[in-house]
């Protein structure tokens, strides 16, 4: 007789864990004892239903020790455990916990910070529908043995070449017409962010249109399409739609369309877009330019359109060569010269451009590589830190992982116990982190030039991303101390003895000597960085850039502007004054020409830069001369003679250039070309940054009225500017703006100053990681020898001597850094010098400065520790135990 | 122990299957439980009320019980058995003193109503 099977299977699966047997048993007893006394039937249901009722399908055990097998590693209640430990004793540990908790905090922000930079930097002009397919057009060229790259191409090219290639499915030009007083009733506004484009700008790098037809708007002449807060800045909630501005002398413009801001991340920043057709654009290939886009037809390469363009420059400008230089396009080729387009992904602009006459200054992915890595070192100090100060506080808990062994621990649980204790300490820095980083964003901002938000940092995938690394990072950290902790025999921990000696000593010295690397690196660079710096800032310019003040957008004057200039001049603290259009820093004219030089019987071509100022522009700005004469006032003769600089005169041969005369090609039209005498050589000054050597530069005799340069004498600087900006409002409505030519000089070099604060800057932080895992592994050390030196110490060692025995180590880490640190960072320095055509020596000193600083940063550090463990009394460390 | 700092409450059943198990003494398991109360009580119970009510007193802490060794019959499975905690003992206490204090509070002419 046995009771039905299907309650029996029940009751061995459902029930109770802790009363499956005795039910089980009781329940068969009683079945013996129903058949007896009820009958088979009775008792088989009878079975059944006390079996249904005692079903606990549900029920847990909550008998543990019962179960010999150790739980799951990763079972939940294990996970539990491991996290309350791990807590338990980050909190026993504040110092330490503290130590880690800040060194990972200070880390992760620069990294954050870093990502959030490269992230931007990365996005530039990515937004456009189809960007992968758009390309801007530029010119290469070389001539007279110099590279002519140019961001724009010629002003027919784009059209032409749609023509010619059938991959190029749109074409849209941009021009820049500088800084236009844009008036509007009476108020008068500077206005230099304004851009002259064609029809179809909008659709083919498109940003969005919020009023208006997209692809008519700009079709007309004199029509303007703004952006969002320029429509609000001129006619705030009114609908600008139809109103109409005063652009200069360019006349009335009529609004005809509103768009969405230009993103931040775009290679330009122009909030005004006027229609192409309002302003002037050559005819002339080799004289004019606009900024050219080619949409690319899907299916097409670029490669495709590239080879149209031999066709191009053949038909079009070959003629004009001959035109300009009077030599054929085979001769010209035969002089090594050249002339082409070339073209750029415009994802590639921003980070990979840096031709002459871009729309910004662009940005560079050198420095993008840079900052990348140094997050990724500052990070890795960072972690190391970590790993360091729990590799050496081994020590002190083997006991812990001895105790754990014999009381049954698996090596799994150890490990993931030292796991969890560092991604606590990973997610406790990087909540920190976060912190920090929303309090840091505005100076961030204001450093790199960005508007990142809190919106940057949470939105898409950088927060989940952000927790993943810290994941990574606090599971590569904890690693070591996890593996190495958990491989001790419980029997020789227990013992006393700890076998973590000379292994993890050589690693924990490794570890030190990387941090000190890097920092001692860093300090280099900045010291250079800053050296370059102030070596280009106090280099002679071949000029007196001091003590220069120049009042901008002076043509606004028209006829009254000499009157006015006289007026200056009378002025007792104006030594001097010029109209100066063109000046050598900072926002001010351009030109260049093609020269044809007749030197004996040969012809050779230029390209070159030049000027056109009065005879007030030498003695105001302080050019000297170096043969012949300056121009003379008021002569028309003066119309065909030139002043050049030495790199010119050089250039052209000329070893006795006065007298010599040179031809002009103009816009290529008959009337244009000139012949010019040379009457003047002036030394070369610096009239462009100092990345480039100097180049050859003519002066041509005019009147620019752009700008006044004024040589001024006086200690009142304001009362000066007030008594100028007075006479300018009696003459005209227009704003007074001013700068000083020496502030303007200083401003080239932004980009590089920014590079070096930002160096400067992470330098620190990485001085700082260094020095807290120092602090921290100095504290575990002299801990450790607490005991020797209490013995040292009632042997008769002096405190000295204690001290200099537990520093004596770290500064040999420190030593053996600098020695691996100076030729990496010379190396690396050397290479950054290589972009300037004029730079500072590296000298001994700046490495030697580094290293003192270093050691005495490491000592200051380690001695804290040293003179706190050798003042204290052997008496109370010799009775610890 | 749960229930021994607050006067827990005993229901009838319970102080049946209490008294039960103190009257077994050391043979108290599930099945024989089950079969004094049959006997004793002349009323028909479920094992698996007995087997409940017993665990519901052991959680109380008026019971407590310990494995027996493996028998032969019942597929060799251990019985467990169930001894009367000190809790347990004062419980039962309780509960006679209640019922002798309400008996001795009834009048003389009820009583003999109810034929004492």
């Amino acid at each position: 007789m046995k009771p039905p099977r299907f309650a029996t299977w029940l009751l061995a699966t459902f029930a109770h864990p802790d009363r499956r047997e005795e039910v089980q048993g009781d329940l068969l007893e009683l079945y013996t004892y129903w058949v007896e006394t009820v009958g088979e039937r009775n008792a088989n249901w009878k079975y059944n239903l006390n079996a249904l009722k005692l079903l606990r399908p549900l029920a847990t055990s909550k008998n543990v020790i019962q179960n010999a097998e150790p739980p799951f590693f990763l079972s939940p209640a294990m996970l539990r455990n491991y996290l309350k430990i791990a807590w338990r004793n980050l909190v026993l540990h504040k110092g330490f916990t503290a130590i880690n908790v800040i060194g990972l905090a200070v880390g992760l922000v620069t990294c954050l910070l870093i990502i959030l930079f490269v992230l931007d930097e990365l996005s530039y002009d990515r937004y456009y529908a189809n960007a992968d397919r758009i390309y801007r057009m530029t010119i290469y060229g070389r001539m007279d043995k110099k590279d002519i790259r140019l961001a724009y191409a010629a002003g027919p090219a784009g059209q032409a070449l749609q023509q010619e290639s059938p991959g190029v499915e749109a074409v849209t030009r941009l021009r820049k017409e500088g800084a236009l007083m844009v008036k509007n009733g009476t108020d008068i506004v500077r206005e230099e962010q304004i851009a002259f484009v064609d029809s179809n700008f909008f659709s083919v790098l498109t940003i969005p249109f919020l009023k208006g037809h997209k692809a008519l708007a700009l079709i007309e002449p004199n029509t303007l399409v703004l952006t969002e807060t320029v429509a609000r800045k001129y006619f705030g909630k009114a609908d600008p739609i139809g109103k109409t501005l005063q652009m200069g002398h360019l006349g009335l413009f009529r609004i005809t369309g509103i768009c969405a801001n230009v993103p931040s991340n775009t290679h330009f920043h122009s909030d005004m877009f006027a229609s192409l057709s309002s302003v002037k654009t050559g005819k002339k290939w080799l004289a004019s330019g606009a900024y050219t886009y080619i949409r690319l037809r899907e299916g097409y390469s670029i490669g495709q359109v590239e080879a149209a363009v031999p066709a191009l420059v053949r038909k079009y400008i070959a003629p004009e060569i001959k035109d300009f230089f009077g030599t054929t396009f085979s001769e010209f080729q035969q002089k090594g010269n050249t002339f082409t387009f070339h073209f750029q992904p415009i994802t590639d602009i921003h980070l990979h451009s840096d031709l002459d006459d871009e729309l910004e200054a662009n940005s560079d992915i050198k420095y993008l590589y840079i900052f990348s890595a140094i997050a990724l070192f500052i990070l890795l100090l960072a972690c190391i830190n970590f790993m360091n100060l729990s590799t050496a506080g081994s020590v002190g808990r083997s006991k812990e992982v001895g105790i754990r062994k014999v009381l049954g621990s698996i090596r799994q649980q150890l490990v993931s116990q030292f796991l969890a204790e560092s991604v606590l300490v990973t997610f406790l820095a990087l909540g920190l982190a976060l912190g920090l980083v929303l309090l840091l964003l505005p100076s961030f901002n204001e450093l790199a030039g960005k508007q990142f938000t809190y919106r940057t940092l949470v939105g898409g995938w950088m927060l989940p991303g952000i927790g993943l690394a810290c994941l990574v990072i606090g599971l590569l950290a904890g690693s070591y101390p996890a593996f190495v902790l958990s491989s001790f025999r419980p029997i020789l921990v227990l013992k006393g003895t700890v076998q973590s000696g000379s292994r993890s000593g050589w690693l924990r010295s490794t570890l030190v000597i990387t941090q000190f690397v890097v920092s001692i690196s860093m300090i280099i660079a900045t010291i250079v960085a800053n050296q370059q710096l102030r070596f280009i800032q106090n280099k002679k310019v071949g000029f007196d850039k001091e003590q220069i003040l120049v009042l901008q957008d002076t043509h606004v004057l028209g006829d009254k502007l000499n009157a006015f200039k006289d007026e200056l001049g009378k002025l007792a603290s104006v030594v001097r004054v010029s109209r100066a259009g063109f000046l050598p820093a900072g926002t001010s004219n351009q030109s260049v020409d093609g020269v044809v030089v007749r030197n004996g019987s040969e012809v050779s071509t230029h390209r070159t830069k030049s000027y056109y100022v009065d005879e007030d522009y030498l003695p105001t700005l302080g050019i000297k001369l170096v043969q012949g004469r300056n121009f003379l006032k008021a002569t028309p003769s003066e119309n065909s003679n030139v002043l050049i600089n030495e790199a010119a005169a050089q250039a052209y041969g000329f070893r006795n250039p006065i007298g010599k005369q040179i031809a002009i090609t103009g816009d290529g039209t008959e009337g244009s070309k000139r012949t010019y005498t040379i009457v003047g050589m002036v030394n070369d000054f610096h009239f462009e940054s100092m990345r480039q050597h100097i180049a050859p530069l003519i002066m041509f005799y005019g009147h620019d009225t752009g700008q006044l340069a004024l040589r001024i004498q006086t200690g009142d600087i304001a009362g000066l500017l007030r008594s100028i900006e007075q006479q300018w409002k009696a003459r005209t409505d227009n704003p007074f703006s001013y700068s000083f030519l020496n502030e303007r000089f200083n401003t080239i070099y932004q980009s590089e100053q920014r590079i070096g604060r930002l160096v400067a800057i992470f330098a620190g932080l990485a001085v700082i990681i260094a020095c807290l895992g120092l602090f921290g592994l100095a504290a575990l050390t002299t801990h450790q020898r607490t005991k020797e030196i209490g013995v040292r110490k009632v042997l008769g060692a002096s405190v000295g001597s204690v001290v200099v025995l537990l520093s004596k180590d770290f500064l040999k880490l420190v030593g053996i850094a600098i020695v691996i640190a100076s030729p990496i960072s010379w190396y690396g320095m050397h290479e950054w010098l290589q972009d300037f055509a004029y730079k500072t020596d590296l000298s001994w000193w700046v490495f030697a400065l580094a290293g003192l600083l270093a050691i005495g940063i490491a000592l200051a550090t380690v001695s804290f520790q040293s003179i706190k463990a050798a003042l204290m009394n052997p008496v109370k460390s010799l009775r610890s135990e | 122990m749960p229930g021994s700092m607050k006067r827990a409450f005993l229901g009838e059943f319970e102080e049946v299957v209490l008294l039960t198990v103190a009257i077994l003494d050391e043979d108290a398991y599930g099945v024989s439980v089950t079969q004094e109360i049959e006997q004793k009580t002349g009323r028909s119970v479920g094992f698996s009320t007995v087997h409940t009510t017993l665990q519901r007193l052991e959680d109380k802490g008026f019971l407590s019980s310990r494995m027996g060794g493996a028998t032969a019959e019942r597929g060799g499975r251990r019985k467990r058995f169930f001894n009367v905690t000190a809790a347990g003992r004062k419980a039962l206490q309780e509960v006679k003193q209640i019922r002798e204090t309400l008996w001795s509070a009834l009048p003389p002419q009820t009583l003999q109503l109810i034929g004492g």
